[in-house]
């Protein structure tokens, strides 16, 4: 339904949805990570300079470690995200949603120097816009994909109202229209439930204002089975 | 069945799973804080994607269908996401899988070693009779530093005179050089193009300062320098040239495949070219840090050292790793 959600099938006949991450919030998981590392060099640098030519030559190896096996290191070990992904609430899956394993880790990670040609991602970007999943160049190589840890909109479960039968019986997709509404209903303004409920006169009947709004929401218990 | 009664009926055998998944991974400690048994859970994990399945077709509630796929998703990176510790695989892929994966690729590893190799050797031939070509290939600053870093008065062969010591130099090429070796693998993307210019880059100036410093009569001083790193990084710069030409060349000529599809075989064949040669682009920088420039030893040792290392690399591909292969 959604183009930004990527079905994958498994072995269990089954569909499972992954919520696809774009450019902008993994841009910007990416200047927190480029913070973070700066930080990390800054601290460490600073105590290593005081170590002398020994703390130079080690300030040289940790700047390559942040540099390239940083974001491999966090994919890996730390549940397929780097701080900043971790804190956008982003993670690095393989595309058959399954954890994203160290050698695709590591091709999506080297690659990442073409993506960044010319500057700042140039060539990164171009791909992810012209990609279907948002994938820049490593992740087309790597084979993953970098979707959002937890579903964005939560469904609230149908709030509790005494069960009435609807007065026709309802096809499947209208069955979950009303409880679409009902698990809705209290995220809505009361005025905007009232309005949507007059949209189904055949179930309201003559109800109107928030007495339709109740009608739906007891048609919606009775069809989840609440008090048979 | 009605939303509720399939809730009331399996929501304890859901949570069970849920609460043994949220548990860290590990064999041992779940088994008594969720009641439910390792074996079981992919049983359960099946059962849960047929409810799943059940939940979508009934038209449950979209807040029971959300969990239920949670839940699945969760069972599905578990049994699915199969990682090990990593230090076995190391063991077996330093013994058998590198040299194994240099084998699987040799047509890559021989063009990029000719684009490599080819240059070098004939630039270094061409410059014993045209000497001042080198001023054309390089700035005169450069070919001038050459001559300082390998003159007869150096202290330690290969630098400059104010250069820092031993232990900075290695970390300079561990960061110098590894980087090199990833971006001329990376560059194989851009169907090759920037592989094949790194290699024919690295091969023109390492042939154009070769060929200058040996007539200009430092031979003895370069090679004594170089011989010791040199098997280990002129290998690894081939080995990752040979990794970019691998997913480039599946770019162009992809055979019965998406490209994007051929990309990725390559990218896995070729990955662990890219990760041997790191390691062998370290073991060259602590070489080329503390033993190359030592000007104490004997240029005949130092040859020997060069080319029992250069014996070696060269067995180590051909040989091991064959017991037991396909």
């Amino acid at each position: 339904m959604l183009d930004t959600a990527r079905e994958v099938p498994t072995p269990e006949g089954i569909e499972l949805s992954l919520r696809l991450a774009g450019p902008v919030s993994r841009a910007l998981a990416w200047l927190i990570d480029l913070f973070l590392r700066l930080v990390v060099f800054g601290v460490l640098g600073v105590g290593l300079g005081m170590l002398g030519k020994l703390g130079v030559a080690l300030m040289l190896i940790l700047w390559f470690g942040l540099e390239w096996l940083y974001p491999t290191a966090f994919e890996v070990w730390y549940g397929g995200a780097t701080p900043g992904k971790r804190s956008l609430g982003l993670m690095v899956l393989q595309e058959d949603g399954t954890p994203v394993r160290l050698s695709a880790s590591l091709t999506r990670n080297l690659l990442r120097a073409i993506d960044f040609f010319p500057f700042c991602y140039g060539v990164g970007l171009i791909a992810m816009l012209l990609n279907r999943d948002f994938k820049r160049l490593g992740d087309i190589a790597a084979g993953t994909v970098v979707v959002y840890r937890e579903p964005a909109t939560r469904h609230a479960a149908v709030p509790e109202a005494a069960p009435v039968p609807p007065p026709v019986p309802l096809t499947l997709e209208e069955q979950r229209t009303v409880l679409d509404f009902a698990s809705r209903a209290g995220s809505l303004t009361q005025e905007r439930a009232e309005e949507l409920a007059l949209l189904a006169p055949r179930l309201t009947g003559t109800a109107a204002g928030a007495l339709a709004r109740m009608r739906l929401l007891s048609i919606a218990n009775f069809l989840i089975g609440r008090g048979a | 069945m009605k939303q509720q009664d399939f809730e009331a009926r399996f929501g304890a055998r859901w949570d069970q799973l849920t609460g043994w998944l949220e548990s860290a991974p590990g064999p041992a400690r779940k088994a008594v804080a969720t009641g439910l048994d390792a074996a079981e859970v992919p049983a359960r994990y099946r059962e849960v994607c047929q409810h799943l399945a059940l939940a979508q077709d009934r038209q449950y509630s979209a807040e029971l269908i959300e969990r239920l796929s949670r839940l699945a998703l969760a069972g599905h990176q578990r049994l699915y996401g199969a990682k090990g510790t990593l230090l076995a695989p190391v063991g077996r892929f330093v013994l058998a899988g590198f040299p194994q994966a240099v084998r699987a690729q040799l047509r890559y590893v021989l063009l990029a070693a000719l684009l490599f190799f080819g240059p070098l050797l004939l630039l270094t031939g061409a410059l014993q009779r045209y000497p001042e070509f080198a001023y054309v290939v390089l700035p005169a600053e450069y070919v001038d530093s050459f001559e300082e870093m390998y003159g007869e008065d150096t202290r330690a062969l290969g630098r400059k005179r104010d250069a820092d010591d031993d232990a900075v130099m290695f970390g300079y090429y561990i960061w110098n050089n590894v980087r090199i070796g990833f971006q001329s693998f990376a560059g194989g993307i851009l169907f090759g193009i920037g592989t094949v210019f790194y290699l024919l880059y690295n091969g023109v100036v390492i042939g154009t300062v070769t060929g200058y410093l040996v007539q200009a009569g430092l031979a003895t001083n370069f090679f004594s320098f170089t011989s010791g790193h040199s098997a280990f990084e002129l290998c690894a710069i081939v080995l990752c040239g040979a990794a970019g030409l691998r997913i480039g060349y599946a770019l162009i000529a992809p055979g019965r495949q998406r490209r994007v599809d051929a990309l990725r075989g390559a990218a896995q064949a070729a990955m662990p070219l890219v990760i041997g040669s790191a390691g062998m682009l370290v073991m060259a920088a602590g070489i080329e840090a503390f033993w190359s420039p030592r000007t104490e030893l004997p240029a005949a040792v130092k040859y020997g050292f060069g080319l029992t290392l250069w014996l070696l690399t060269l067995a180590y591909f051909t040989m091991m790793g064959r017991r037991g292969a396909a």
